[in-house]
């Protein structure tokens, strides 16, 4: 019980804090002083104590979506164990549940943004949609590696057995972490697929979804985004710890400051995608998920003979 | 039985087409009614007390036959008792609309072959093989092609109609060819020959010819065609029980093939691959494709089709990890496939009837008309929001329970080292058919449902009438039960897999049972957890200022309804991947980029099916070739036709004297 209690804590920290270090790693490159570390926190803050305005197009749907949206991000947030730590829920199979949690959530905004009527929302609703389905593939995928050399098909599982790795799959696990990082871009909008900080809606992904969403609506949306990064970070960080040191000491940090700063330099450093090419690039990261489970396959099949 | 049977069906017959204009519909629901209270009592004492003889009989083709319920008959008929019984229900309101445009008789006969398509659906699903299943199978076609002809008046309704049944009695000749070839190997033609069969004789042979003969109606790719084209034809309630049940009699046919393989594990194997693949293929290409549609009722069959993929994929994943020796994989893999069947037979029999509602009220199934329709049929939007998330299949309905306990099997054989590479490719085709699913139907509800009209009928649309609801409401409930209390609905549907694969499931069901169960309070959980949510910020709302604004234009004033994205903009993304699959036909011509002052414009293009081309294109040309040369001998001279009779009398006697004839 306390184990599950501090897993979803240190959940919550992770949650909390990835968006931070992105901003202090951005401020610190492009030499500036940069918001404060919670700045995000106090923002959602600000706008959970707002009213909020509804455009007279939409319906309840506009309404319910946000609860949607969270409700299964929570729901998801709830499986991803911390290293050697054990998560709230989990049964066998969970790894099905989780990625069509988040497909819950995703169709919720999409459907919200397409209710407002608004031609943006529309663009970013068909990105959104798209790259969600090109994305699954590299997730199952990637996944599916998990569960070769584990043995399992629920993430508790899938963590707690994986002390007895051999070495010889550093090299997949690396990989496969690499992986999740930019399932976790992608999944987030963050450059080189979304720019969240962009001025203009044509180009805009995530962001454009939720142009009329204010107030309590708008909070949760970005709250359940940072349950999302969280789920993401947590799950590649575990594949890295899992050949380094198994440790929810070791992975809650590597979480926090690995997808943190990666994504921090990332955005200071390189430019986004043009929009056509977004397509291309999630379906490298597809060949690229493809390729680990293949040499994990391979590695598996040395491994036993 | 038989006699009794033909008996009742004349007097129901009769009773339609006597009936005044307004009771035919009542006459034909207590037929239906009464038919599907009768199945479900024999699925009932079938499931708890095992098989059931109604009759047995000889007749001179095919030798002895037998007309009995099983587990899987049992299944089968549970869900076309369920769906006719919804949809004659529906049908009531849909088919007053026309009373206008048609003649009694013509309700009457729609009527009949509704009547007789539910019963000789029922009757192929309990028929031992043989005569008697040809018999029924070929009842239902022409049935179900009465019923599509409904519209008759419209030229392209009699065009797919037409298309329906040629396709239809091209995989009739193959199972009639494969009933053949099993009858002269066995000397009985009965399924239960399949097994005596595959042990004596090249089993390959007849599973693929039965299986092309299956797959035409099921909707395997390439034999999918026909569904696109008649499923927009078709009146809707029509559509909702082909779609939902009458394909599956196709699927139906393979799990009787499936049955039959029981301890040849290469024969398993072997026939395990084909499924898997041919479920692959029919999955992908179908979701795809339903993805680019911009017609309700077309983007629904491919989803069809897409559905038909996913059940194949269930069914191969099941044979391959038998064959691989694993019981486990082997139950996922059926009992996801079998309940994939009854859950696909709910959700599109509502998403159908949503799209019949729609069309009676706007008189197209163009989306790219629509928008907005939930504000003025919101029980009708509340029902497609149910069947949507169910069809994406999404926690916590059904839809996920079925593809949850596919996705096990497959990834059990990837971490307990059966067929990995094979279990790979059915979960990279299964996560990509769910994720273009999302886009598919998002697309489709947010079109037709949500934004601003995009055309001046939607103003004029109101609610059906509740009799359709209550119709729609049936499988709705189902929906529920299935996806909030899976550990309960997976019972029956073990028993039918066990029948399938012969082997005992008592242990694999206990192993993904506390999955199930754990399932069901996660269900409950997150709807509880998102109604708190929304108690949460309602309450917090009540002492806020909640305003109404427009929809944020951008900082573009002039915004209307027009510039909404709508189906075709909203998939076209995916268009980069699904152009090799489609060849486009454009009406019309686009505004060009260097009009500045654009003129006004008509351009509406069509994705077709590329495979319709290819397979509808030569025959027709062959055909146009060979009536040129015949056109040569109508001169239009009575002498002329005068001289062939002469010539023709003139070989019968060559012939005659010959000895030939």
């Amino acid at each position: 019980m306390l184990i599950k209690l501090l897993n979803t804590l240190l959940m919550i920290v992770v949650a909390l804090s990835i968006t931070g270090v992105i901003n202090r790693t951005r401020a610190l490159l492009s030499g500036r002083k940069g918001i404060r570390f919670f700045q995000h926190v106090y923002n959602a803050r600000l706008l959970l104590r707002k009213g909020a305005v509804y455009s007279p197009t939409t319906t309840a749907l506009f309404r319910i979506a946000p609860c949607v949206y969270l409700g299964a991000a929570i729901m998801a947030f709830l499986f991803i164990p911390v290293a050697n730590l054990e998560p709230v829920l989990s049964f066998h199979g969970d790894i099905v549940l989780v990625a069509y949690l988040l497909a819950l959530s995703r169709i919720a905004i999409v459907l919200a943004a397409m209710d407002t009527g608004s031609s943006f929302e529309g663009m970013g609703a068909a990105r959104e949609a798209l790259y969600g389905a090109l994305v699954e593939p590299a997730l199952m995928m990637g996944l599916a590696t998990f569960a070769l050399f584990c043995g399992y098909s629920s993430f508790a599982d899938i963590f707690s057995t994986a002390q007895m790795f051999d070495t010889n799959i550093t090299i997949v696990m690396l990989l496969l972490a690499y992986v999740f990082l930019i399932i976790m871009i992608i999944e987030s909008g963050r450059v080189p697929v979304d720019d969240p900080r962009t001025h203009l809606e044509l180009t805009m992904i995530h962001e454009v979804m939720c142009l009329d969403y204010s107030g309590i609506d708008l909070a949760m949306i970005n709250i359940a985004g940072w349950l999302k990064n969280a789920i993401w970070a947590m799950i590649a960080a575990n594949a890295v710890s899992v050949v380094v040191c198994f440790h929810w000491e070791f992975a809650t940090p590597l979480a926090i400051l690995g997808s943190g700063i990666t994504i921090g330099a990332i955005e200071s450093l390189r430019a986004r995608n043009k929009l056509s090419r977004n397509t291309t690039y999630i379906l490298t990261i597809v060949a690229m998920s493809a390729l680990v489970l293949l040499t994990g396959f391979l590695l598996y099949q040395n491994i036993d003979i | 039985m038989f006699l009794y049977t033909l008996l009742a069906a004349v007097i129901a017959t009769v009773l339609i087409f006597v009936a005044p204009l307004r009771a035919k519909v009542w006459v034909a629901t207590s037929v239906i009614s009464a038919v599907a209270i009768g199945a479900l009592f024999l699925v009932v004492s079938t499931l708890l007390g095992g098989e059931i003889t109604l009759a047995r009989f000889t007749t001179d083709l095919f030798g002895a036959e037998r007309i009995s319920v099983d587990a899987i008959s049992a299944l089968f008929l549970a869900i076309i008792a369920i769906a006719s019984v919804a949809t004659v229900v529906y049908s009531r309101g849909y088919v007053e609309g026309y009373f206008k445009r048609f003649s009694p008789t013509h309700i009457s006969l729609h009527y009949t072959a509704l009547v007789l398509l539910v019963v000789s659906m029922m009757f192929v699903v309990v028929s031992s093989g043989g005569f008697s299943f040809l018999f029924s199978w070929e009842l239902m076609t022409i049935a179900s092609f009465i019923l599509i002809l409904f519209e008759a008046d419209r030229q392209e309704v009699r065009r797919a109609a037409l298309n329906y049944l040629v396709m239809m009695h091209i995989g009739f000749m193959f199972l009639v060819a494969g009933f053949v070839m099993l009858y002269n190997v066995t000397g009985s033609a009965n399924f239960a020959a399949v097994e005596c069969y595959f042990k004596v004789a090249q089993p390959l042979p007849l599973f693929v010819v039965l299986f092309l003969g299956f797959g035409m109606k099921a909707g395997l790719f390439p034999m999918h065609i026909w569904l696109p084209e008649a499923h927009p034809a078709a009146p809707s309630h029509v559509s909702a029980i082909m779609s939902g049940v009458m394909i599956k009699t196709g699927v139906y046919g393979i799990l009787r093939l499936m049955q039959a393989i029981d301890h040849n594990i290469d024969l398993l194997y072997t026939i395990g691959l084909i499924v898997l693949l041919s479920g692959i293929i029919t999955g992908l290409w179908g979701v795809i494709l339903a993805a680019m549609q911009n017609d309700i009722k077309r983007l629904l069959a491919y989803s069809s089709i897409e559905n038909i993929g996913v059940i194949l994929i269930g069914l191969g994943v099941a044979a391959v990890g038998h064959a691989a020796g694993s019981n486990l994989i082997g139950m996922c893999g059926m009992c996801g496939a079998l309940l994939h069947i009854v859950n696909h037979s709910l959700f599109k029999t509502m998403l159908f009837m949503s799209a019949g509602n729609i069309y009676s009220r706007m008189h197209t199934t163009a989306m790219n008309q629509m928008g907005g329709l939930a504000k003025h049929m919101p029980v009708t939007a509340i029902l497609m929001m149910f069947a949507t998330v169910a069809i994406c299949a999404l926690p916590p309905l059904n839809g996920f329970v079925s593809e949850l306990l596919i996705y096990i099997g497959m990834f059990n054989g990837v971490s307990d080292g059966h067929e990995v590479l094979y279990a790979i490719g059915g979960i990279i085709a299964l996560s990509l058919i769910g994720g273009v699913v999302v886009l598919a139907f998002s697309k489709l509800y947010g079109v037709v449902f949500l934004g601003s009209p995009r055309s001046h009928h939607v103003a004029e649309c109101t609610e059906v009438d509740s009799q359709r609801i209550v119709a729609m409401a049936l499988p709705a409930m189902f929906i529920l039960v299935i996806g909030l209390l899976p550990q309960y609905a997976i019972r029956p549907v073990a028993l039918v897999a066990e029948a399938v694969t012969g082997g005992s499931s008592a242990a694999a069901v206990a192993s993904f049972m506390p999955m199930l169960q754990t399932l069901s309070y996660i269900g409950l959980m997150l709807l509880l957890l998102i109604g708190l949510l929304y108690v949460a910020k309602r309450r917090a709302q009540l002492k806020r200022k909640i305003e109404a604004g427009p929809t944020w234009g951008c900082g573009f004033t002039a915004t209307n309804t027009r510039m909404q994205y709508t189906g075709e903009s909203f998939s076209e993304g995916l268009e980069s991947i699904g152009k090799p699959l489609m060849k486009d036909t454009v009406d019309g011509r686009a505004v060009d980029k260097g009009e500045i002052f654009p003129s006004e414009h008509n351009y509406e293009i069509k994705h077709k099916d590329k495979v319709d081309s290819l397979l509808g294109q030569w025959w027709v040309k062959l055909m146009h070739r060979i009536n040129m040369y015949v056109m040569r001998l109508r001169t239009g001279r009575v002498n002329n036709y005068v001289t062939f009779a002469l010539v023709f009398l003139a070989v019968v006697l060559v012939f005659t004297i010959v000895g030939i004839l």
